[in-house]
């Protein structure tokens, strides 16, 4: 089965197409049968940072079923091994993507004969995004070094986290146990899914521990992209430690990737950055990434309420 | 943050019940700069009250774990609650045998230099005594003579070695702030001075310029 890496974090522009299309170019060198896949539906890019223009078809023809399979999407790129989906050419209407398709898409995905399949997410921490971040267990978050940006990690992991806990404990129950909660300690709302955790676990021992099990499946990874020389080369680390501490979620801190002015050039010139820069400091950065990312041994993949 | 605020000073501050006061004082100040107001890591993580609430847990368990009545105490109840194993505190571990060199007799100064340094960190980091010392919030320059002497160093030695003139070294040991020199150069001095004893410089450097800074500036 595919290693599936769903690549978000929250704000914009942090550089999730960026990494998602540079990771990509070093897992189809390395040999690997990859598939890239962009799940901006609305504000897609990817295929710039790929330098592929004008893709041919795109993720919305399987939306909109007019073709049969997801794979019937798959367009192929100049470098070898690398696949890649596109949603260049969506339909404007595309985001307002209902229950059931999504689901479907979902389960297609997984299904998808590749060995690394990365999906490239957009920004903000919607339903929508969760689901797709959610798809494997060991989502990349990307963050810059700046407060606004590690606020929207934190954001985004406390969404999956709630999402996580309805998602055992099923409609009901979390509704009764969540209100029970609430009357016990005001602090125990969705915003803090940490403490409504802890205090479900009172009320209910046995479907706490269940909970929270499934919560250690968990492995995040996250990448510190656009590090300037001004900035703590500690943050990322400390970012994970904050997690792990506070909210007893596995995260791995990947690497920093420094930040290069070389980066806006080669998207201009609408070629992916490792082949015209490949002595920068950056692109070293980004190939040790790679690197640290592969050796991870992959959890398995598990997502709830997709497969049958 | 409930099962936070339940951990022990010894888990607040990650540390092991057998920490010496220089782990407590190091990972009391890691801690701090995690969790201060001005983080950018953790500033959007906990509201204000939460964080205050933690800056709080980790003084309370900074200053009873750094006095060592105090910490003491502390390990008893913990023992009594069965949290921690009889054998883990500190104070039982710096009963155990320590150095097999005794730099006293062996005479540091006649070792060749790279076992010199080699077995004077060994001593540092066993013996009590510095170890207390270090550990201090600052440091006199009757402390710094305290460690010399524990280490079996003259200071006409290190005034051969460090090309420190002996009066300054005899002014710096004395508290002698009339002849001292311009901030730097003290600096300069007191970091060679730990080097030689090889002893954290900065402990040394931080600690005694915090009184000095006082009375002479
Ligand atoms: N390491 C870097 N050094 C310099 N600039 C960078 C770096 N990484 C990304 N950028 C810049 O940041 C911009 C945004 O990158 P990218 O489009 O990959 O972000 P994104 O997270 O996908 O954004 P969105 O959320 O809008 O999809 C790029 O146009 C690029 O100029
Ligand atoms: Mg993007």
């Amino acid at each position: 089965m595919a290693h599936i890496w769903p690549i978000g974090g929250g704000k914009g522009g942090t550089g999730k197409s960026f990494l998602t299309g540079n990771l990509g170019i070093l897992l189809a060198k390395n040999g690997y049968r990859t598939l890239l896949v962009d799940i901006d539906f609305g504000t897609a890019n990817l295929h710039t940072v790929l330098g592929i223009p004008h893709p041919e078809t795109s993720i919305s023809d399987f939306i909109n079923k007019k073709v049969g399979t997801l794979e019937e999407t798959v367009v192929t790129t100049a470098i070898p091994n690398l696949y890649f989906i596109s949603s260049a050419l969506n339909s404007l209407d595309i985001t307002n993507i209902v229950h059931e398709q999504k689901m479907r898409l979902l389960r297609s995905i997984t299904k998808l004969p590749y060995e690394y399949i990365l999906l490239d997410l957009g920004a903000g921490t919607s339903f929508n995004t969760i689901d797709f971040f959610m798809i494997s267990n060991s989502g990349i978050l990307v963050t810059t070094a700046e407060p606004t940006s590690i606020e929207n990690i934190y954001r985004l992991i406390r969404s999956v986290y709630i999402r996580r806990i309805r998602q055992e404990l099923k409609v009901h129950n979390f509704r009764v146990l969540a209100e029970e909660a609430k009357t016990r300690d005001s602090r125990a709302t969705e915003q803090n899914p940490e403490i409504l955790l802890y205090i479900i676990k009172e009320i209910d021992p046995e479907r706490g521990r269940v909970v929270e099990q499934s919560l250690r499946g968990f492995e995040f990874k996250l990448v510190l992209n656009q590090l300037r020389k001004q900035d703590d080369p500690n943050i990322g680390a400390l970012i994970c430690k904050i997690i792990e501490r506070h909210l007893g979620l596995k995260i791995h801190f990947i690497g920093n990737i420094s930040f290069d002015d070389h980066v806006h050039s080669s998207i201009c010139k609408k070629m992916p950055f490792l082949h015209i820069y490949p002595y920068t400091q950056t692109a070293s950065d980004i190939r040790r990434c790679y690197e640290n990312m592969v050796s991870l041994k992959e959890t398995q993949l598990c997502i709830h309420g997709v497969a049958e | 943050m409930n099962p936070f605020r339940k951990q022990n000073h010894y888990e607040l501050l990650e540390i092991s019940p057998g920490a010496s006061p220089m782990e407590i004082r190091r990972a009391y100040k890691n801690a701090f700069e995690l969790y201060k107001d001005e983080s950018i890591v953790s500033y959007s993580f906990f509201t204000p009250e939460e964080r205050k609430e933690i800056i709080a847990g980790l003084e309370d368990a900074y200053l009873t774990l750094i006095n060592p009545e105090s910490r003491a105490e502390y390990d008893r109840t913990l023992i009594a609650s069965g949290a921690v194993e009889e054998e883990a505190p500190y104070y039982h571990k710096t009963r155990d045998p320590i150095s097999i060199y005794d730099l006293r007799k062996t005479h540091a100064d006649m070792i060749g230099p790279r076992r010199r340094t080699e077995d004077l960190k060994h001593v540092v980091s066993h013996n009590k005594l510095i170890q207390e010392i270090m550990s201090q919030d600052s440091l006199t320059g009757a402390d710094l003579c305290k460690i010399r002497k524990e280490l079996g160093i003259s200071l006409e030695k290190i005034a051969e070695e460090t090309n420190i003139r002996i009066s300054m070294l005899r002014a710096i040991e004395g508290d002698d702030f009339d002849s001292f020199p311009p901030m730097v150069y003290l600096k300069g001095f007191l970091k060679s001075y730990a080097r030689y004893l090889q002893v954290d410089e900065h402990v040394i450097i931080d600690g005694y310029i915090k009184r000095v800074g006082k009375q002479h500036s």
